[in-house]
């Protein structure tokens, strides 16, 4: 087994140039240089290492040095240097299985002149690459958690440092979760190529879950915590935009941007100053971002006009779009949401997905049609708080205010984020105190 | 998302196993970390002293008065805490009914809340 961290330099924290457009830069180059890289030595364990160093090196040389004329070139040159480097003394220490590294003559990786050429403006065969990167990060031999650490720093080009910080665990935690995914990867004969044809359509499901998960790791995260984690919020989207660009025809892949940007448009409105939970109805929509509204609410019109593959992103965008189109609760157009509920229960059922519609049937129907929909989930989500809570707003609707105070009160108990847990036991104390 | 796996105990059961088996369970533990230290899912195990070593510390009139802890009469205590960030509660689950001990005492599995985010810069450098 492979020691972690396997190369502490390269997982100090790199934001040290004080200079966004730099930082900005990197991240975009860092998958199209691994790219490069994995196209001729496979092995993304060194090849991942590799780039990392380099990046490091551009963020503390470039600010006293200056940028290079052609900042893929140099970035290319330096990890290819450090390739070298890695596999010698990789090579040194035992004989690596992979003849590939061996047959490798030093030399040649650490001139690289010949790639040179191709490392001129990005083309085409950079798009294939950072495609072909997330699918292999995101790898189904892979739990979530290591997808997710492995696509932020492959792809990302974050440190393992920054990724540590995010998720709040120790860095050698997330440094060995790396390394393990890595071997993982490796043990299970993954190539640097497309997935087949045939298991494509699933593992770009598998991508795009990876990319909600990270940007649903920053929205959800606890007032303490909401400062560092909004990071992880805009590397979401930022993720989720790089996976349209390199697929514009995939309608899911609209429906997932259009989700995270109609999402986070409502960020500033989504938490009080206590740091309690403000849910949808309660919000301050003049505090909606409105350039995010207009985007994502433009994307996912423009998607469903021209699609016939309709998908849980899709559907769960387009009703976070009717409520934003919305002034207020009482002007939005359930029935419309309710449909897309039904949608949505069709393409993609499950017991939380039944509860969204619980509430849609609640406004169109009334409470006592909202409340009968929920019984038949008591089972499923007996200790969800979200249940719990849907339950307390519908009992409140219909005027029940002792039952509404007590499900308000099981949904604060079983809520596991402190945001949600203050914002129920406060409904349950309204309630209870009328 | 993270779980706190809780071990209680109790001196007379330490003191009903024999010096062999101790180590024999010492070693299932030490394995028991590695394990899950090296899948990426344990970030830290953690065992108290003796109740006898505990102290109180309270506030009276603003100045700290520090007595003997309040345990050296209870029988149950608490021995050893792990902290788990894991895929699902199946997985705590699951990792909680690997615990050596769980043989012969419960396992308390509590989901974590709240924590204290790191500052920029800051990181302890555990590694």
């Amino acid at each position: 087994m492979r020691p972690a961290p396997t190369r502490a330099s390269a997982d100090r924290d790199r934001r040290v140039t004080g200079d966004p457009s730099t930082e900005d830069l990197l991240r975009e180059l860092a998958p199209q240089v691994l790219g490069m890289l994995m196209r001729r030595y496979a092995g993304l364990d060194s090849c991942e290492d590799a780039v990392q160093e380099a990046l490091l090196t551009a963020a503390t040389q470039w600010p006293s040095s200056g940028r290079p004329d052609n900042p893929r070139a140099w970035l290319l040159t330096v990890a290819s240097r450090r390739l070298a480097d890695i596999l010698r003394s990789e090579s040194a220490r035992r004989v690596r299985e992979d003849a590939v590294y061996l047959a490798t003559p030093p030399a040649v990786l650490a001139g690289a002149d010949s790639w040179l050429a191709e490392a001129g403006p990005s083309g085409p065969r950079d798009s294939d690459d950072t495609l072909t990167l997330l699918f292999l990060c995101c790898h189904p031999a892979l739990t979530s958690s290591s997808q997710v650490a492995l696509t932020l720093r492959a792809v990302g080009g974050l440190s393992t440092a920054e990724i540590a910080r995010a998720f709040i665990v120790p860095e050698a935690t997330m440094a060995q979760r790396i390394s393990r995914a890595k071997q993982q990867i490796r043990a299970a004969g993954a190539r640097f190529a497309p997935p087949d044809a045939a298991d494509r359509d699933q593992r770009l499901r598998v991508v795009q879950q990876v990319l909600y998960l990270v940007f649903n790791e920053g929205y959800v995260a606890s007032a303490g915590a909401a400062l560092q984690r909004a990071d992880l919020s805009a590397e979401g989207i930022r993720l989720a935009r790089l996976l349209r660009r390199l697929l514009p025809d995939d309608a899911e892949t609209a429906g997932l941007l259009a989700l995270m940007l109609l999402t986070d448009a409502r960020r500033a409105a989504r938490v009080a100053p206590d740091g309690a939970l403000v849910p949808l109805m309660d919000q301050d929509r003049t505090r909606w971002d409105r350039g995010l509204v207009a985007e994502g609410a433009g994307l996912i019109a423009a998607t469903l006009a021209s699609t016939s593959a309709l998908g849980p992103y899709q559907l769960q965008a387009a009703i976070a779009a009717v409520h934003t189109e919305a002034a207020s609760v009482a002007d939005t157009d359930w029935a419309e949401i309710l449909a897309l509920y039904e949608l949505l229960a069709r393409v993609s059922p499950g017991p939380l997905v039944s509860l969204g519609k619980a509430v849609a049937v609640a406004m169109v129907h009334g409470p006592a049609a909202g409340l009968a929909a929920t019984d038949e989930l008591a089972g499923a989500l007996a200790r969800h708080h979200r249940f719990h809570a849907v339950r307390g707003h519908l009992l409140e609707m219909s005027g029940d205010t002792d039952a509404a105070a007590s499900a308000y009160g099981l949904a604060a108990r079983y809520a596991t984020n402190a945001a949600e847990k203050r914002y129920l036991e406060r409904q349950r104390r309204r309630v209870r105190d009328g | 998302m993270k779980y706190m796996l809780i071990i209680y105990g109790n001196q007379e059961l330490w003191s009903s196993i024999e010096p062999g088996d101790f180590a024999r369970e010492l070693a299932a533990f030490d394995a028991f970390n590695q394990k899950y230290l090296e899948s990426g899912e344990l970030l830290g195990a953690y065992g108290v002293a003796d109740a006898a070593a505990t102290k109180l510390v309270r506030l009276a009139d603003g100045q700290p008065a520090v007595t003997d802890g309040p345990y050296l009469e209870t029988k149950e205590y608490l021995a050893s805490w792990y902290l788990l960030d894991v895929e699902s509660e199946e997985r705590a689950l699951e990792i909680a009914a690997e615990l050596p001990s769980a043989k012969y005492r419960p396992v308390e599995v509590w989901p974590i809340l709240h924590e204290a985010p790191r500052a920029a810069g800051a990181d302890p450098g555990l590694g």
